[in-house]
């Protein structure tokens, strides 16, 4: 590792020469100046897009406040107590909270299936990495669509194969509240899994062999080392996907929007759909604000459970 | 270790059944871009397009503006990604090189701003946006984007940055480089495919983008991929075919990208994943 340094030795002497003046002040400048500098853009940024807005959130939660015009109006709580008996937030909180319940863990299945099919040694891994790649590059906006066609009453994919399988009766999927919300959940564990896939299979790979090899000798059978190593190996693995995958299984947007636009009638509109809707739609920015700020109370609850379960664990 | 999984049609299968999971879809939108009007609403329903057309991408380009979509996805998707490139690298060599006091937690902070719902921050964001009349602009979207992909881009460049040898900074250094100078010629180019690496997680995740493409750029000529096709539907009925077009059309350029690139995507992925 030598050769670069001293292939480099030869430029510095005629580069900086003709202005020196300005290489002497940014020659040597102190550490905790140029951390501060470097930092700076980040940081600026954050309070930006992040900072601001949350205040400014959780400030416009106590107004009475639309862009369709009137000015703002102060109500205090007011807008917290009307979204509690609110029947469309509490449908849309139990919506969104039942898909995180089912396709969290649906997803970890399917994922740490995918990944432990993955893992075997192929001779050529490009296909089977790809096929890992494909589903999270895909827009979750793309996969509500092709997930919409494959649902469709009378020429998706999916009653096709069960009319071949001897349902004659067309069942319509997305008409009917439950089985809209079945759609919905296998949509996004299949859209969700690969990236689980794709993490657990990282972790699969750092799983030392002898391990297994030492648990051979000892007599130990398939399924009791897919328990006694493979689990708690990947565990680290298991809860950092998890995390990322509940955070934003709880924002969940694009597919019940491209799938259902939340029908048939509200049964499938999510916490994150309804806040679009007051907001963009209706212009009511105090009460999506409201809205918002205790979808943000829900997501910190879920993210401080998990933060205290590694506490514990670690 | 001997396993069931020793006998190659058996590997095979395994093999089948995750390439199948992960193709059928894309590859069953083809199959129906590729058919006509006419047998896609024939009962049973085709499998294998009788005489495949190419008549719905025609009609993708011309019933819509899917190309200004394309363009407008490409822009924001490219602009935030280098805006965040730059803005990452930065954060990412002061966390990762220079003397910081609390560099675990400067780093939690930006990383902990991924936690944050964006739909919480969508209110203020469209409010303030509405009111400095920045709805329907690149702008718009470029600057949400660009934070968005901050805390993968800087958690991907700190591995980077960490795993190029400090030697090679300080030989550069004292060979009369300045420690800019070093970071420039020694430490960037070293940090290229790392660099790359997360440009490509960015590029992707913006290209991605649903919620706020689709509150904040929503006039037809400011639409990006997911919302202009998504609010393709026509007036009376979903017009499977051409949306079909238009949904491989959108995919080709980041599938394209990805096929390139996995093993570098795979790497940022987890890493950012295992970091974090």
């Amino acid at each position: 590792m030598k050769s670069p340094a001293s292939s480099i030795e030869g430029r510095p002497t005629d580069a900086p020469a003709p202005r020196p003046g300005l290489v002497d002040r940014i020659k040597d400048p102190d550490e905790k100046t140029l951390a501060l500098i470097l930092l700076a853009p980040a940081f600026i940024l954050l309070a930006l897009i992040v900072a601001y807005p949350i205040g400014r959130l959780i400030w416009n939660s106590f107004f009475d406040l639309r862009l369709s015009g009137g000015a703002a109006r102060f109500v205090g709580l007011e807008n917290y107590a009307l979204a509690l008996q609110d029947p469309d937030f509490w449908n849309a909180t139990w919506n969104t909270v039942l898909i995180t319940v089912v396709t969290v863990p649906g997803a970890l299945v399917v994922g740490l299936g995918l990944a432990m099919l993955a893992n075997l040694p192929f001779k050529r891994r490009w296909p089977v990495r790809l096929a890992l790649l494909l589903p999270w590059a895909l827009p979750l906006a793309f996969v509500g669509l092709i997930f919409a066609w494959f649902f469709h009453t009378e020429f998706g994919v999916v009653n096709d194969v069960l009319r071949r399988l001897g349902v004659n009766t067309p069942t319509m999927w997305l008409l009917s509240p439950r089985l809209a919300f079945a759609a919905i959940c296998g949509a996004i564990i299949w859209k969700t899994s690969s990236f689980m896939a794709l993490i657990l299979l990282a972790g699969l790979q750092m799983i030392p062999k002898s391990l297994y090899e030492a648990a051979e000798v000892d007599g130990a059978s398939k399924w009791q080392q897919f328990w006694q190593i493979t689990i708690p190996m990947l565990m680290p693995s298991i809860i950092v996907a998890l995390i990322f995958r509940t955070i934003t299984a709880l924002q969940t947007f694009d597919i019940p929007v491209t799938m259902t636009h939340g029908g048939p009638g509200n049964a499938t509109q999510t916490l994150a759909m309804l806040i679009h809707a007051t907001t963009i739609d209706y212009l009511d920015v105090g009460y999506g604000s409201t809205l918002a700020v205790l979808m943000f109370v829900l997501s910190l609850i879920v993210t401080g459970f998990y933060l205290q379960r590694i506490g514990r664990s670690a | 270790m001997k396993s069931i999984f020793d006998s190659r049609s058996l590997r095979l299968l395994a093999a089948a059944i995750v390439v199948l999971n992960g193709f059928f879809p894309a590859l069953w939108i083809l199959l129906t871009s590729l058919k006509t009007e006419g047998e896609l609403v024939s009962r049973p329903i085709t499998y294998w397009p009788h005489n495949p057309v190419l008549e719905n991408y025609v009609r993708a380009f011309t019933d819509q503006p899917l190309l200004k979509y394309l363009g407008n996805s490409f822009a924001v998707a490219l602009l935030s990604t280098v805006l965040s490139l730059v803005v990452a690298a930065c954060a990412a060599y002061a966390i990762a090189r220079l003397n910081l006091k609390r560099r675990q937690l400067v780093l939690t902070c930006i990383v902990a701003s991924s936690m944050f719902p964006l739909v919480t921050l969508l209110v203020p964001i469209f409010e303030t946006m509405r009111n400095l009349n920045l709805l329907n602009t690149y702008t718009a979207l470029v600057l949400p984007y660009t934070v968005l992909n901050l805390p993968v881009c800087t958690l991907v460049l700190v591995s980077f940055f960490q795993s190029i040898s400090k030697d090679l900074e300080n030989a550069a250094m004292i060979d009369g480089c300045t420690r800019m100078g070093a970071l420039v010629r020694v430490v960037i180019p070293l940090a290229a495919p790392g660099v790359f690496t997360a440009g490509i997680l960015g590029f992707v995740n913006a290209w991605d983008e649903f919620l706020l493409a689709l509150s904040l750029n929503s006039t037809p000529a400011m639409r990006t991929l997911p919302v202009g096709i998504s609010l393709y539907q026509g007036e009376f009925t979903f017009p499977w075919p051409t949306i079909s077009a238009a949904l491989i059309v959108a995919i080709v350029p980041v599938a394209v990208l990805i096929a390139l690139f996995q093993e570098r995507v795979v790497g940022g992925l987890t890493q950012g994943g295992l970091k974090g």
